[in-house]
């Protein structure tokens, strides 16, 4: 009934001897369609919590279960596969391919999605309609981040990753793009989960983990989530 | 202190980008290696026949004339020039060991001065007595107080060994034209005192006049004059050049250095293009370490100091190690092949040429690498600390084509245009593929030109089964007609005359008179269309005429024997691969009142040979044309084992350049590719994002790299040898496997850089820019 589940899901890294602990059992569930953001400190694990569901990384003891498929225990391969079909990703550095134009870094999701989306319409949708044939370097932050959702958003995946989306902009632009991320994903019905350190943001969702030395301490559910204009930080 | 923190930074540097480094080094070292190695043989080949030409104070030129006298030496003592005249005799002799092998006899005055033995052990006394070839003795086991036994004129005559020895004239000794490479089984040389032919003779005999002549005499207004001194009487002029040892050493000699010029330069041009994009792409990657720098203060003469002696540090090593290569590996393996006799065997390098070549590299590692900082050197630190502008993307002129453009596949567009983007990457990738596949089609078309000789020869232009010398003294044309030999028969006079050319130029050229039908030689020029010798003139080969400087229409004159010198036609020219000479039919030379005395007899059996014919005492030595084919593949066998050196090392160059190119191109866009990564790519489909960029270079370098190998492989053919008359020709199966080969390194070098990408970390994208 869940749309993405976490039970005791555990990750540990070896350094040498020593041992060290980046996730401690945690246990969480997401809805379908809702908009979560997962709030905490650099080193609470927040990182380490966005790799196991973006299928970047697999977890030491515990079970990921994503829309029906148990996600840890994957192969390489299906974990690529699975990147490929449910996943988009909004980095906090856009990461944008520099050799490709605005429309070409959307199009990529064409070629290796089953069921992707219009990249023209997705760019007019983040209102890039008119500079789809720049290239990265020549846009501003905020247009590269919006590409960057565009992107994220035509491989019509289940669920939006955001790395701290608004970490490398202003206020102002960063309220815009957060904005867009939550419209789009709302009228296209996906489930997003934007990792972040920034309290504030953290109003604007529907469920909030809050993280501490790779554990939740804290799961806040918001029955009338803010508009992002209401947020201030 | 200061200088041993920039020293470790330095060394830390080329630890991380340690692939490009260790290419730079591996280019420089193969550069220097092979350029040092086929120079050091060059030289050594000079340097060890140079001294044994002193050693054994060897004369310049041989004057043959049946019985000279006191005044012929007389004369040709006092022409300007001359130091030194004396006479000797000098002849094959059969011997009383096993298998009959040949001694060359040279019978020395007691007072004798030029063309000494070069002792190894024991002595030349001055009466009788004899000293062997050291390696002949050696091959027959014989040894100091053991006697040889040698036939002359008919008697036999003993010869107790007194002393061991090589020559100056037989270091590539060679019997007569039967063989084709030295074999101490078979020929040697015997040196004694003319005094003990006089029991043989009634006196002492002497058939040869030595002269030695100043370093700066003009050798050939020498020759002029000494020809003019003997006359009638004069049977020939050989200078020591053109002696069949010597100018097979200058030959063997002149291969090498033809390759020493040709190959290595490839080399140096990767070494080149590696460091420079090496360097550019450190320098770029410390802009702001650079910055740093200047900051605390470090002048920019220090700063462009550190950077350069990258190029430096590696240059030099390369040198070293090639040095090595060349010397201990190159050369020392070369060396034993080359059939010469020589007293040892050590390697002489030139020192010069070495010196040279470590400044040429030096300047294509280091200078590059100074080249390569220079620029942002002039920008202040606070530019510099601020970090490099970012990379921007460009329109490429494929856009422009819309159509094909719209087509193709986002991650081909992602090809196209960072390939474009990074020219010189593309650049230096598809001159490494070209010199691997240059290399290759040269090696493979100067081996098939090589073996194609023997195919020219020994099957095109001859057709016997045997070539059957004959004892001249107990044979003549009418003799060798009335054999009745079940088989086709031809008779053959090989000689050599004194030739004056147009120029007047004075030489020394084999002859073959010859009937005119000729049944077992088949000229044919070089398209192949068959000639015949005419009736009038004679016919000269192709490369004898360059040689020469004359054409088919010319005129040269010939020395007659015994009679003065006749101006005849050269009316044809004919392709011989090697060999080259002239032909006169037996009519013509009787018309030239010549007697046509055969000195051996070419034969092709009906059916199995006459063995009671080829064992008779007219029969002085036979040889079938396949061992002689097969002794000519001995001969250029080095030729060979050089090729093998050649192509592994076009692997060497495919493997460094591309897994540089591929490194680089993998290393540049890490966070891109670990973008694409998370976006879902799968591993396979990012390796062809960057791999495929290493196949457009390999489609590149092997158009560009057969005409390449063509040039290379027609300097070669041009510079190989001036008895050879070769032009190279590519043929498509050379193509198919230097494109096949190259394919494959290629593909292993893929290999390897697929590997080394396997540990692309996904994390990477998530990282901030630096």
């Amino acid at each position: 009934m869940e749309f993405i589940t976490f039970e005791q899901v555990e990750r540990e890294y070896r350094v040498g001897d020593a041992v060290i602990k980046a996730l401690n059992g945690i246990d969480f569930h997401f809805g379908r369609g809702t908009f979560n953001v997962v709030l905490g400190q650099s080193g609470a694990g927040k990182t380490t919590l966005l790799n196991l569901l973006g299928g970047m990384d697999s977890p030491t003891a515990g079970k990921i279960v994503v829309n029906g498929h148990e996600v840890s225990g994957m192969s390489e391969r299906e974990l690529t596969d699975y990147r490929r079909t449910q996943i988009g990703f909004v980095f906090q550095f856009y990461n944008l391919v520099p050799n490709l134009t605005a429309l070409e870094n959307v199009q990529l999701a064409e070629e290796i999605c089953p069921d992707p989306l219009n990249a023209c319409e997705m760019l007019q949708r983040v209102g890039l309609g008119e500079r789809m044939n720049n290239f990265p370097s020549q846009m501003s932050g905020g247009e590269q981040q919006r590409v960057s959702i565009a992107r994220a958003l035509a491989k019509n995946p289940q669920i939006v990753l955001c790395d701290e989306p608004t970490g490398a902009l202003d206020s102002e632009t960063g309220r815009k793009v957060l904005r867009l991320i939550r419209d789009v994903a709302n009228d296209l019905g996906k489930t997003v989960i934007i990792v972040t350190h920034n309290a504030p943001i953290a109003e604007m969702a529907q469920t909030v983990l809050h993280m501490r030395d790779g554990a939740i301490s804290q799961i806040e559910t918001h029955e009338h989530p803010k508009d992002v204009e209401e947020i201030e930080w | 202190m200061v200088k041993g923190a920039l020293w470790k930074k330095a060394f830390q540097d080329m630890r991380k980008s340690k692939a490009q480094f260790i290419s730079i080094f591996v280019m420089a070292a193969l550069a220097i290696g092979m350029l040092t190695g086929l120079d050091s043989l060059y030289r050594t080949v000079d340097t060890h026949s140079s001294n044994l030409y002193s050693a054994t104070n060897l004369s310049d030129l041989w004057v043959t004339v049946s019985n000279p006298s006191e005044k012929d030496l007389w004369r040709i003592g006092r022409i300007a020039g001359v130091e030194q005249v004396e006479k000797r005799f000098s002849i094959n002799a059969e011997t009383n060991l096993p298998g009959e092998p040949t001694l060359h006899v040279y019978a020395l005055e007691s007072r004798s001065t030029l063309d000494q033995p070069d002792l190894q052990a024991g002595r030349f006394g001055k009466r009788s007595g004899a000293v062997l070839d050291a390696t002949f003795a050696k091959a027959h086991g014989l040894g100091l107080g053991d006697s040889v036994s040698v036939k002359l004129n008919g008697r036999w005559l003993e010869l107790p060994i007194e002393g061991l020895a090589l020559s100056g004239e037989q270091i590539y000794s060679l019997k007569n034209s039967t063989t084709m490479t030295p074999d101490p089984n078979t020929y040697g040389f015997v040196v004694i005192r003319a005094d003990a032919l006089s029991g043989i003779y009634g006196q002492a005999v002497f058939n040869q006049i030595s002269v030695k002549t100043a370093a700066n005499a003009d050798l050939s207004s020498v020759v002029r004059q000494a020809d003019e001194a003997i006359g009638d009487r004069l049977i020939g002029i050989v200078a020591r050049d053109d002696s069949v040892s010597a100018s097979n050493v200058i030959s063997l000699a002149q291969q090498f250095k033809t390759l020493s010029n040709v190959f290595p330069a490839l080399f140096f041009l990767v070494a080149a293009l590696i460091t420079q994009s090496t360097m550019v792409r450190l320098v770029e990657n410390q802009r702001s370490q650079i910055g740093l720098l200047k900051a605390l203060g470090y002048s920019r003469r220090t700063i462009l100091w550190h950077y350069t002696s990258y190029g430096v540090f590696v240059g030099l090593a390369g040198a070293a190690a090639g040095l090595l290569l060349g010397k201990e590996g190159f050369a020392r393996i070369l060396l034993p092949q080359v059939n010469l006799v020589f007293p040892d065997y050590k390697i002489y390098v030139d020192w010069g040429h070495f010196l040279a070549a470590s400044i040429l590299l030096l300047l294509c590692t280091g200078g590059i690498s100074l080249y390569s900082c220079r620029r942002l050197l002039d920008d202040t630190p606070a530019v510099l600390l601020r970090g490099k502008p970012s990379k921007s993307g460009n329109h490429i002129f494929l856009e422009r084509m819309s159509a094909l453009w719209n087509k193709i596949k986002f991650s081909n567009k992602l090809i196209a245009r960072n390939t474009l983007k990074n020219k010189s990457r593309i650049i230096m990738s598809t001159i490494g593929v070209m010199g691997c596949t240059g290399v290759i089609v040269a090696a493979l078309s100067i081996n098939d030109m090589i073996t194609g000789i023997s195919g020219q020869i020994y099957q095109d232009t001859f057709s016997y089964d045997h070539k059957v010398l004959v004892d001249t003294s107990k044979t003549d044309s009418r003799y060798l007609n009335n054999l009745e030999l079940d088989g086709v028969t031809q008779q053959v006079q090989e000689t050599a005359v004194e030739v004056i050319c147009p120029d007047g130029r004075q030489k020394m050229e084999p002859l073959t008179i010859t009937p005119r039908e000729s049944p077992l030689i088949h000229l044919k020029t070089v398209d192949g269309a068959s000639v015949s010798i005419p009736e009038n003139g004679i016919l000269m080969t192709r490369k004898l005429c360059e040689t020469l400087g004359v054409q088919p229409g010319d005129s040269i004159r010939l020395k007659r024997s015994n009679q003065g010198y006749v101006t005849v036609p050269v009316v044809q020219s004919a392709y011989m691969a090697s060999g080259q000479g002239m032909y006169m039919t037996d009519t013509y030379w009787k018309s030239l009142n010549q007697t046509f005395q055969p000195t051996a007899l070419l034969i092709k059996w009906n059916s199995a040979p006459d063995e009671t014919f080829l064992s008779s005492d007219t029969v002085e030595d036979f040889t079938t044309r396949e061992e002689q084919e097969a002794g000519f593949s001995d001969n250029t066998q080095i030729m060979a084992l050089a090729i093998s050196l050649l192509i592994a090392m076009g692997a060497a160059l495919a493997f460094a350049v591309l897994y540089n190119c591929g490194i680089l191109n993998y290393s540049e866009r890490v966070r891109d590719l670990a973008t694409l990564r998370v976006l879902g790519f799968h591993q396979e489909e990012i390796r062809n994002l960057v791999l495929l960029e290493n196949y457009f270079s390999v489609l590149f370098g092997l158009i560009f790299g057969v005409p390449t190998g063509w040039l290379i492989a027609q300097t070669v053919a041009v510079g190989l040898d001036k008895q050879m008359d070769l032009s190279a020709g590519i043929s498509p199966q050379v193509v198919l496997i230097a494109g096949a080969v190259t394919l494959l390194f290629a593909w292993i070098t893929n290999q390897a850089v697929a590997k080394k990408m396997k540990n692309l970390d996904m994390l990477e994208a998530l990282k901030s820019v630096e």
